[in-house]
């Protein structure tokens, strides 16, 4: 019922009380006893009504206000009665049955029923009585109509009062009911102390798999796995005992036999007048089957990560290690155990700070992969490292994997490939530069028999002149030849003109490919000096210049040279009209044993050991060709190398 | 009168070598430092013997012999290569392509004139 009605409601019925009652004191027949008195109540109670008027609305919907209203009238009426003194007893009589009726009543239908029969009564009783049609007939049976009205009063306030107070215990019934039985986890109501089942939940049903119904029929013991009876017993027993809540992992039984672990945990619920038990357990069989999945992958991730050979770990970003693998363990001769919580700084570096040139701070930086390639003088070992970053749903970092590869054996490899092509490139060249000795070695020797047959003395001399000559011309080829093929260490790096170089490259080349002229234009610059190599600079450039010749072979050949200094490169170009390189090589130009000359003539690796010595100094190397063309490499070099020359990798 | 014989090198010394020993025995020579003026002096002038190098700038050896070969006045002109090319293949490849002769670098007078007068069939010189 709205608020409202039930305001207006309310001021009608005084009202008619209010009415009634005057009527009944001021013009029913009866005497007044003390006419001030009554008109007291009168103004009591029509002041009451005024102020009812203006209380806020909501204060009819509040029992408590209700409760005041029915004493307040109550009495109010009462008093009207006593100071009205006739026919008190009667009056009385009447209106605690009506009380009674309507405290009783819960209907209010019923009630009007109930308060129509009593007013018929209580007229058949005045007429009986021979009290109608006297003097004072008409207060009497109008007390039939105040009857009424004072009985529907009540009978709407009790009714009101109580149909809410039903439809809120229906509601929170209902909604108790609904998170019972819809709860995610099972709930058997145990009663106290007994321990029998007084209800049971669907979840529980569902789980037990048993109707309710049978459930509620059985012992709360026999609900568990009959393994663990005992201890399901004593904690019960331990619970009923302690009247405290407990907690406890347990095994149910499920109707099929099956038993199935859950999280069990009881609690004592007292009410005023009585205590129960709540038990609520939840399923975990689901969580099981994940923890196993879970474990399972954890040791396939463990099984994958120990079969690589390399060594591998994680680390936060403090470099404390948190996870290895094998090959962590068995190249630092330290357990899992010792590794974990150690810095990586500690283990691999013997140092106290971490190591300049780790690649994992460059990775706390950029949240980028990084590499390094460092040289552990003690041991002669050279590792590339690698630093993976492992970041979180947010995007943060919080750990790096580190990848440690021992690249010594391959670093050893790569530079006897160089060498061992060096080697090959050497006998080409020394092939070429032989022919070249033969000239002045022809003229040498004809020139010195000339000279035996002659006796001009002048003549003679001229010839020794040419001999002279010749000779210097072959120690100019073969120390130039020596100084190609000296077999330089890795480590002798001086600071090298790149002009000069290619100058000197160029010459040796010229000597091995005596061809059909070939043009020669140099744009050279004046470059800074670079950190490099000699041998292998040469190897390179040789290399490319021999390439460019074979490549204008047949044809009217130009091969430009250029040397330039670009913000901190040197680069040198090496360009051809040749023949130019097929759209379908140009990516596989630089591959190990890639050739597309005929077995014997060429080994496959030139352009690929060009390509390795350049990119180990840091550097790289561009080819721009077009068949029929010609072809251009461009080679940079950094200058300006930190000390041992190393750098990241990061193709 | 001498035969007359046409020396093609690039190298000077060599040029000059030979032409002291051929004069030496009695031939008359005349000298080329290229294909080109191979040609030029072959075309202008007849020859008996024609001693070329065959890698040399402009043209080389191998396209003078075809040259010679390909002109009727030429055809039959003996060619000697003299050359740095050592190896036996290079020997068979200069057979195969119409040298009468070949004499590999560094060589020796009497490994010139052994040559020269096989081909000029003049008699063998008793000095050998």
């Amino acid at each position: 019922m709205k608020t409202l009605d039930r305001k207006r409601t309310i001021l009608t019925l005084r009202w008619a009380v209010i009415i009634l009652t005057c009527y009944l004191i001021f013009f029913g027949k009866g005497r007044i006893t003390d006419p001030d008195w009554g008109h007291l109540f009168i103004l009591a109670y029509i002041f009451s009504n005024l102020i009812l008027i203006f209380l806020p609305q909501t204060w009819f919907s509040n029992p408590k206000f209700f409760y005041f209203l029915v004493v307040f009238d109550t009495g109010t009426v009462s008093l009207g009665m006593y100071l009205s003194e006739r026919v008190a007893t009667d009056f009385y009589l009447v209106f605690f049955l009506i009380l009674i009726l309507a405290s009783v009543s819960r209907n209010f239908k019923l009630l009007m029923i109930v308060s129509g029969v009593t007013a018929s009564l209580y007229g058949f009783l005045l007429y009986s009585w021979g009290l109608l049609g006297s003097e004072q007939s008409s207060s009497y049976i109008l007390r039939i109509p105040f009857i009424f009205i004072m009985s529907a009063f009540y009978g709407y306030i009790t009714q009101t009062f109580t149909k809410e107070s039903q439809e809120q215990l229906v509601l929170s019934e209902d909604k108790y009911r609904g998170l019972f039985e819809n709860a995610k986890e099972g709930i058997i109501i145990l009663r106290n102390p007994d321990l029998q089942i007084a209800d049971v939940n669907g979840e529980a049903g569902r789980l037990i798999g048993n109707p309710k119904k049978e459930v509620l029929q059985k012992d709360v013991v026999d609900l568990f796995d009959p393994l663990m009876r005992e201890r399901a017993l004593s904690f019960f027993e331990q619970v009923v005992k302690d009247g405290e809540g407990a907690t406890d992992t347990l095994s149910l039984k499920r109707e099929n036999g099956v038993t199935f672990e859950v999280d069990l945990s009881i609690k004592k619920i007292d009410l005023e007048d009585d205590s129960f038990f709540q038990l609520i357990f939840k399923d975990l069989t689901e969580r099981r089957k994940l923890e196993k999945r879970i474990r399972e992958s954890k040791r396939s991730l463990q099984a994958i990560v120990d079969g690589i050979q390399d060594s591998l770990f994680e680390q936060n970003l403090n470099y404390v290690i948190l996870r290895v693998n094998r090959a962590v363990a068995e190249k630092t001769h330290l357990t899992y155990e010792q590794l974990i919580g150690r810095k990586c700084y500690e283990i691999y570096c013997r140092r106290t700070q971490p190591c300049p040139k780790c690649p994992a701070t460059m990775t706390f930086q950029t949240k980028q992969l990084a590499h390094q390639t460092i040289s552990d003088a003690d041991s002669g070992t050279v590792s590339q490292i690698s630093s993976f970053p492992i970041l979180d749903d947010k995007g943060n970092l919080y750990s790096v994997v580190m990848y440690v590869r021992d690249v010594t054996e391959e670093q050893r490899l790569q530079e006897q490939l160089i060498q061992s092509e060096k080697l090959a490139g050497i006998g080409t060249l020394a092939s070429g530069v032989a022919h070249e000795i033969n000239n002045p070695l022809s003229g040498t020797i004809t020139m010195a028999e000339a000279a035996l047959e002659e006796d001009d003395l002048s003549v003679i001399r001229t010839y020794l002149g040419d001999i002279i000559n010749c000779s210097q011309r072959i120690n100019k080829i073969v120390t130039g030849l020596r100084s190609y093929s000296r077999i330089a260490k890795q480590d002798d790096r001086s600071l090298l003109d790149f002009n000069e170089v290619l100058e000197d490259s160029l010459k040796m080349v010229l000597l091995a490919v005596k061809r059909k002229p070939v043009e020669v234009v140099k744009k050279f610059q004046l470059v800074e000096k670079a950190k490099a190599n000699l041998g292998e600079v040469q190897q390179v450039f040789t290399n490319l210049i021999t390439n460019a010749f074979h490549a204008m072979e047949g044809r009217e050949g130009v091969l430009t040279l250029t040397t330039r200094s670009l913000r901190d490169v040197v680069e040198v170009g090496i360009g051809d009209n040749g023949i130019g390189i097929p759209e379908k090589h140009i990516k596989k130009i630089f591959d190990a044993f890639f050739t597309t000359k005929k077995p014997g003539e060429g080994t496959g690796l030139g352009l690929n050991i060009v390509y390795r010595i350049v990119t180990k100094y840091g550097g790289t190397v561009d080819v721009e060709s077009e068949e029929g063309l010609g072809t251009t490499f461009r080679l940079r070099f950094p200058i300006g190398r930190d000390e041992d020359g190393q750098e990241n990798i990061g193709r | 009168m001498g035969k007359k014989i046409l020396v093609v090198d690039d190298e000077e010394i060599v040029r000059k070598g030979l032409k002291i020993h051929l004069t030496k025995s009695g031939y008359n020579v005349e000298e080329a430092a290229d294909g080109e003026e191979a040609i030029e002096w072959m075309k202008k002038n007849n020859f008996d013997l024609l001693i070329c190098d065959i890698m040399m700038p402009k043209k080389d050896g191998w396209e003078v012999l075809k040259f010679v070969r390909s002109q009727t006045r030429t055809e039959d002109l003996p060619v000697i290569f003299l050359t740095a090319k050592s190896q036996d293949s290079d020997m068979f490849e200069g057979y195969e392509r119409g040298a009468n002769y070949y004499i590999t670098k560094p060589f020796t007078k009497s490994q010139l004139l052994f040559g020269v007068n096989l081909m000029l069939g003049k008699e063998r010189n008793p000095s050998y």
